[in-house]
């Protein structure tokens, strides 16, 4: 008697392997047979027509806050992933001290665009340690989580105030040095940083202010542990991406770690930017670093609404100065103010090609209904004026409710993209999960590598898709144990339809805390998801009790140097 | 760092501590008058030089280099 069986599937068992028929069992958290099976199982699954994987690793999200009221991570977990890297980007949750929890939550707000109501009312703060926040999060984990521990906390935690203005000294070098072992005891699974990203000043977040030297002295001890360091690098830039990628490189052959950078954007535009960027990858490589490029999966689609501050206005200092630091009622004065506004349409000019494409999806008042799925450019027309004039009017209408849709903004060359995601030193990942709530639904990165990669532009095959988004990521972040069907390995599972696999349509629910709203995608084509053998969802009874895990364990295993 | 096997790509530093624009025109392009090498080195660094214009509350924009900053020491390389 086995706890559970899934029968009849077709196996694509993670390692690229041409997919086969059987059935998988599974005692306690561990799969420990696959074939035919005819005993019988306290639970069983019919994966008849469907595909049995791996599940699916994800390596680039911001689930921190989220895990603390969610642990299933949702919609994630429903879409097949079974596994979260958490904490990229230089930010964590922990080590955080107490006089310290209202500059990150700054942080998360200015660049991971999340609400900071949800931060308000969702969030216990509890913990200190980074050891603290991880006991916490296990209470109720359904999802495994891989945590980052963010270079710009282990800098607050260490230097405090001069974290934001200062190289650090030897002995804060030191010290940072400690608490990151720690942080890995405690089952980090690695360091992020960033060297792009701003706080909610608008100042450079403390990682910037780190020299080579005091990254060098983190790297080495990641090296202890053969854990990951993961970049933000200057992605706008070729040149710079090439530069952040050779010092990578240095770090990787010097410690013996593997590192990851992203994102990696491909354009029309920027076809030999790419190309040679993949070239310097290949050529590190080639020499024994491991520099993996994340590379996502969707095209850029960005919504925004003037409620909150977008990055799309970033570049726009006039427009981003009143949305980022002005309160409602001053953003809708300064958008009624004909002075304030001629500026505003002079400035957006400069963008003037993006303006007439945007969509309007949705609205509040019953009179501007009729206008849902429109392009600025038909209600300008319908209205006699301009499409940026008709942003502000609808805006000024809906009391800063009124959002907008920029599709196709980038990263939506088929065939590039299609090239960069089959290239065998490509990560696919990037999914920014839990982050940029209003702006755009990450949920279903892996459907749409299926339904339109696999099945629409054939531009890789079925096992070869889950090979990247299951084993290759587990090897890759040094997960043991996952992402392949093997007898032995934990029983993290996904069991789905690659006829009808795919991202599902985008949409706008309020299950923020602090009545807050976000857009996700549910999830299409999934029958089943299983993690550490308990099923966690099925499409027809939706979220399980299970028991997710921190990864890659608790007890952090060192490895020679 | 020169390593055997790679391409030739654009030339770039990492600041040590306490590099201003003059200690890195001195120490990378002693060849030209501290006036070229500055306006050289600006032209080449704008993601660098241009932030303080861009930020819009810096401080100490007097020195706008990060102590994480790629410095690019020479143009783009002709591709
Ligand atoms: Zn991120």
């Amino acid at each position: 008697m086995y706890d559970l069986v899934i029968r009849n599937g077709k196996v694509v068992d993670g390692s690229g392997a041409p997919a086969y028929s059987a059935d998988v069992a599974v005692n306690g958290n561990r799969i420990v047979k696959i074939g035919k099976i005819t005993e019988a199982a306290r639970s069983e699954v019919d994966a008849a027509g469907k595909v049995v994987t791996p599940g699916f690793i994800d390596p680039h999200t911001h689930f921190d806050a989220q895990l603390l009221w969610d642990g299933c991570a949702k919609p994630a977990l429903s879409h097949g992933v079974t596994t979260i890297v958490s904490g990229n980007c230089s930010l964590s949750l922990a080590p955080l001290k107490a006089k310290h929890r209202m500059k990150l939550v700054g942080m998360f707000n200015q660049i991971e665009e999340m609400p900071l109501k949800a931060f308000k009312e969702g969030v216990v703060w509890d913990w200190e340690t980074f050891s603290d926040y991880i006991t916490r999060i296990r209470k109720g984990l359904a999802i495994n989580v891989a945590p980052l521990v963010g270079h710009s906390v282990i800098r607050l935690w260490v230097m405090n105030d001069a974290a934001m203005e200062r190289t650090a000294t030897d002995a804060e070098i030191a010290e940072m040095q400690g608490v990151l072992r720690e942080c890995l005891d405690a089952g980090a699974v690695g360091l992020s940083t960033s060297y792009v990203d701003m706080d909610e000043r608008l100042q450079p977040v403390p990682s910037r202010y780190a020299d080579a030297r005091e990254v060098d002295a983190l790297a080495s001890v990641l090296g202890e542990y053969g854990r990951v360091l993961q970049i933000v690098p200057e992605f706008y830039d070729a040149d710079l991406t090439i530069a952040r990628l050779d010092q990578l490189a240095e770090l990787s052959l010097k410690h013996n770690i593997p590192t990851t950078f992203s994102p990696l954007f491909v354009n029309a535009d920027n076809l030999d930017a790419v190309a040679r960027v993949m070239k310097r990858v290949d050529e590190q490589f080639d020499r024994g670093a491991r520099v993996w490029p994340q590379v996502q999966t969707r095209p850029i689609d960005i919504s925004f609404s003037f409620a909150v501050p977008s990055l799309l206005f970033m570049r726009m200092p006039t427009w981003y100065r009143i949305i980022r630091f002005g309160t409602p009622a001053e953003i809708m004065a300064a958008f009624s103010d004909p002075d304030n506004r001629s500026k505003l349409l002079q400035e957006a000019s400069a963008l003037g090609p993006l303006w007439p494409t945007l969509i309007f999806r949705h609205a509040n008042t019953a009179a501007n209904q009729k206008y849902i799925g429109q392009t600025l450019e038909q209600i300008a027309k319908a209205r006699g004026t301009t499409p940026v004039e008709v942003m502000i009017d609808l805006s000024l209408e809906e009391e800063l409710d009124a959002h907008f849709l920029s599709s196709g903004m980038g990263h939506n060359n088929d065939k590039a993209v299609g090239d960069l995601l089959s290239h065998p030193r490509v990560h696919i990942g990037a999914s920014d999960g839990g982050a940029h709530i209003l702006s755009f639904s990450t949920y279903g990165d892996t459907g749409y590598l299926f339904s339109h990669f696999v099945r629409d532009l054939e531009a890789m095959s079925l096992e070869s898709a889950v090979k990247k988004i299951t084993s290759d990521t587990a090897a890759i972040w040094g997960i043991p144990q996952r992402g392949l069907l093997q007898e032995g390995y934990v029983a993290d599972i996904a069991v789905f339809d690659a006829a009808t696999i795919e991202r599902g349509e985008e949409k706008f629910v309020n299950d923020v805390p602090g009545d807050g709203y976000r857009y996700v995608r549910d999830s299409h084509g999934v029958d089943t998801v299983i993690v550490g053998g308990g099923v966690a969802w099925t499409a027809k009874d939706g979220y399980k009790d299970a028991c997710g895990e921190v990864l890659p364990g608790a007890v952090a295993e060192k490895v020679a140097a | 760092m020169p390593v055997d096997n790679l391409s030739r790509v654009r030339k770039s530093i990492l600041p040590t501590e306490g590099d201003t624009w003059s200690i890195v025109a001195k120490r990378e392009l002693p060849e030209l008058s501290l006036d070229e090498a500055l306006a050289k080195l600006q032209s080449w660094n704008l993601h660098v030089f241009m932030r303080a214009a861009g930020a819009m509350a810096a401080p100490g924009g007097g020195n706008p280099i990060l102590p994480s900053d790629v410095v690019f020491i020479e143009p783009p390389l002709a591709t």
